[in-house]
């Protein structure tokens, strides 16, 4: 029997855990609740709480509480929980390992897999970040995939008939618009926009901005007061959910503070027409975005059949209105928009496990990817020409190659500069990584370099630079080029995240009391890998065989068959380092 | 050696739709997860021939069998080595485009 793969859907209001049983889809509830906030705090007893609790925390300690912190990942930030400081990765593992618990007790046996959705959006370090989090959860990420085509996945698997959606995904932090096609069993994205930070936390802000203003005029002044601030956060948030129903909304906080000595309560009528000015520019913002996936996928408003709305800020009533006035019919509304992604993902997650779902996915890169080089821009010699490798709206996984040549007699070495965007000044695009190829061959200019560009399934870049004549090679994974983690940061991450639960094993103290020969092993797995960097491909190549035979004894417990690689790989480290 | 056209099933004269539909049913039972070579495969023979344009490309500028690094050997290679194509060669190459058919296709 295959191990259980959950669906998760890591938002950034609001997560789900869903897997596929008896043929359907079933999104875990926990106490009645199938929904549960992207909040973490911790109480007065030190207690780690997630979710509900951890929300309803927020408005009394939010110094020990966090929210939305989908915001910050692929940063290198920190935030501040009851005086201590934790990366956006530790933050989110937070809540992956509670969705984990949750599908644990539901199914009443250990998970270690996941298929976790980012935003289309996403950019490699944010998927990083995430596969990361994933990791320090105790969660192996089998698989990222975008959350609009989850969403895509659910809509599409229906009775066979061939029709064309545009996907409309607006959640708590992040913006996607995907164009996808349905036929014969495949779905298929045709194209990919968005905006990584453009959601309904804007909206709320908005409204903040307005309650603030509002005070200001009366004198006060709250910003520095957090408890004050967290209960307009509430405040703000409440009045848009009401304004999705109402024309008016009214915001009512008594004493929400002192000001001067005297108690300042805050009441104010919010109109649903003024909510709408307040956000009309983010609104225009998407429906420009879906424009560019139209043309992406080279197509029109009257091309698409069916318009589906994913994530909780679809309910903005204007919203449905705009759509409804460019593409002249109402969107379909059959699955809630807050649960679509988690049973996407749980769909991916058991067809990756095997099971036929009766859907195949197709998905694209929403960027270009391409690296910088001598050239032209605006008919003038310019070194940081951007050159594209991988266009934009390139079917997944894409590999693609392009050459280029040494520019000076007896160059010696070249930087390699990977940037994202669409710019034709490098520059004006952003730099994602960079690398060294060196101890080329002294000869003249033309010397050709193979540049491989190879964007796999799960959004993430890895790159390698061949010298064509002498085929020495340099290759990186984009990702582990900038992430700040290492792997042993990473461990300690997992550490500290499993005891802030209390829990210094649990299910994992199967891998955790590993014998002395296994412990070895790892290390100098760990140690290995810290020298891939520096050495040839030939060697690595070895290194890479020795490390897998090693892995394989690990996890099958079989001591006695590390003995011989591990002693072969000490003996090429030994080399190496000597 | 497979064409695009025999990887995908289709003969030459299909129409854009069927071989759409080819594409999506060979994708079905490859899909992205399973193989990624193989789905790859499939992706760019379909990308190859998809619509009039692509065919056309296709059997003006296709090289049999050549993959991408022999090509560059041809074009960089160093000048003092440059020779025209053998006779045999050029005809084998030209055998296999069908511009006339291509073309009057194109016209109609």
């Amino acid at each position: 029997m295959n191990d259980i793969i959950i669906g998760i859907d890591l938002g950034t209001t609001n997560s789900e855990v869903a897997i596929v049983e008896n043929g359907g889809v079933t999104v875990i509830s926990e106490a009645g609740k199938k929904i549960l906030p992207s909040f973490v705090g911790v109480d007065d007893n030190g207690e780690i709480l997630v979710g509900e609790t951890a929300r309803n925390q927020y408005l009394i300690y939010p110094e020990r509480t966090v929210k939305s912190i989908k915001r910050l990942m692929g940063q290198d930030a920190r935030v501040m929980m009851a005086g201590q400081a934790y990366t956006p990765q530790e933050i989110s593992a937070v809540i992956l390992k509670r969705l984990k618990a949750i599908a644990e007790q539901y199914v009443g046996r250990p998970i270690s897999k996941a298929v976790i959705t980012v935003p289309a959006y996403f950019s490699d370090a944010q998927r990083q970040a995430t596969r990361e989090a994933g990791q320090i959860a105790g969660l192996e990420v089998v698989r990222m995939i975008n959350e609009p085509t989850a969403a895509a996945l659910v809509y599409g698997s229906g009775p066979d008939e061939a029709k064309r959606m545009l996907v409309y995904d607006l959640g708590g932090g992040t913006f996607d618009v995907s164009v996808v096609g349905v036929q014969a069993g495949v779905v298929e994205v045709l194209s990919s926009h968005g905006d990584n930070h453009l959601g309904g936390d804007d909206f709320d802000r908005q409204i903040v901005e307005h309650i603030l203003e509002h005070l200001r005029q009366r004198g006060v002044d709250i910003a520095a007061n957090s408890k004050a601030m967290a209960r307009v956060n509430r405040a703000a948030e409440k009045a848009k959910l009401l304004l999705s129903d109402e024309p008016y909304a009214q915001i009512e906080e008594e004493y929400l503070l002192e000001h001067q000595g005297a108690p300042v309560h805050l009441t104010l009528e919010l109109a649903r027409s003024a909510y709408e000015d307040m956000i009309s520019d983010y609104i225009n913002a998407t429906l420009d975005a879906t424009h560019i996936a139209l043309k992406g996928a080279k197509l029109t408003a009257s091309d698409i059949d069916e318009i589906i709305l994913v994530g909780g800020s679809t309910r903005t009533p204007c919203i449905r209105q705009r759509l409804f006035d460019e593409f002249g019919f109402e969107p379909s509304g059959g699955v809630d928009p807050d649960l679509c992604v988690a049973m996407g993902a749980a769909m991916q997650a058991a067809m990756i496990n095997g099971q036929d779902i009766g859907t195949v996915l197709v998905d694209v890169t929403p960027y270009t990817y391409g690296t910088s080089a001598l050239g032209y821009l605006d008919g003038m010699r310019y070194p940081y020409q951007f050159v594209p490798i991988i266009h934009k709206n390139s079917v997944l996984p894409v590999h693609k190659s392009e050459a280029f040549m040494t520019h000076r007699d007896g160059q010696r070495q070249v930087d390699v500069e990977i940037y994202q965007g669409e710019d034709p000044d490098a520059l004006n695009n952003i730099k994602i990584g960079e690398f060294r190829v060196e101890d080329l061959l002294d000869v003249p200019a033309g010397n050709i370099i193979t540049l491989t560009l190879d964007l796999d399934l799960n959004g993430i870049l890895h790159v390698s630079a061949r010298e064509k004549a002498s085929g020495k090679e340099k290759a990186i994974t984009i990702n582990n080029a900038i992430s700040r983690f290492a792997a042993e940061e990473l461990a300690g991450a997992k550490q500290r995240i499993d005891g802030l639960f209390g829990d210094d094993g649990g299910a994992e103290t199967g891998s955790a009391a590993a014998s002395p020969a296994a412990a070895e092993a790892g290390k100098l797995i760990k140690k290995a890998e810290s020298l891939f960097e520096t050495v040839s491909a030939e060697d690595r190549e070895d290194m890479v065989g020795l490390i897998e035979t090693i892995s394989d004894c690990l996890s099958s417990g079989d001591d006695a068959g590390l003995r011989e690689p591990v002693e072969r790989l000490s003996d090429i480290i030994y080399y190496l380092e000597s | 050696m497979n064409t695009p056209y025999q990887i995908l099933g289709v003969t030459e004269q299909a129409s854009d739709a069927e071989i759409k539909q080819a594409y999506l049913e060979k994708v079905k039972h490859n899909p992205p997860d399973r193989d990624q070579q193989r789905f790859q495969q499939i992706h760019r023979a379909y990308e190859t021939i998809k619509d009039e344009d692509s065919r056309l490309r296709y059997a003006l500028f296709h090289w049999p069998g050549m993959e991408f690094d022999e090509l560059l050997e041809h074009v960089f290679k160093p000048a003092d080595r440059i020779s025209p194509l053998p006779a045999d060669e050029f005809l084998k190459l030209l055998s296999s485009v069908s511009i006339e058919q291509t073309l009057a296709k194109k016209i109609n």
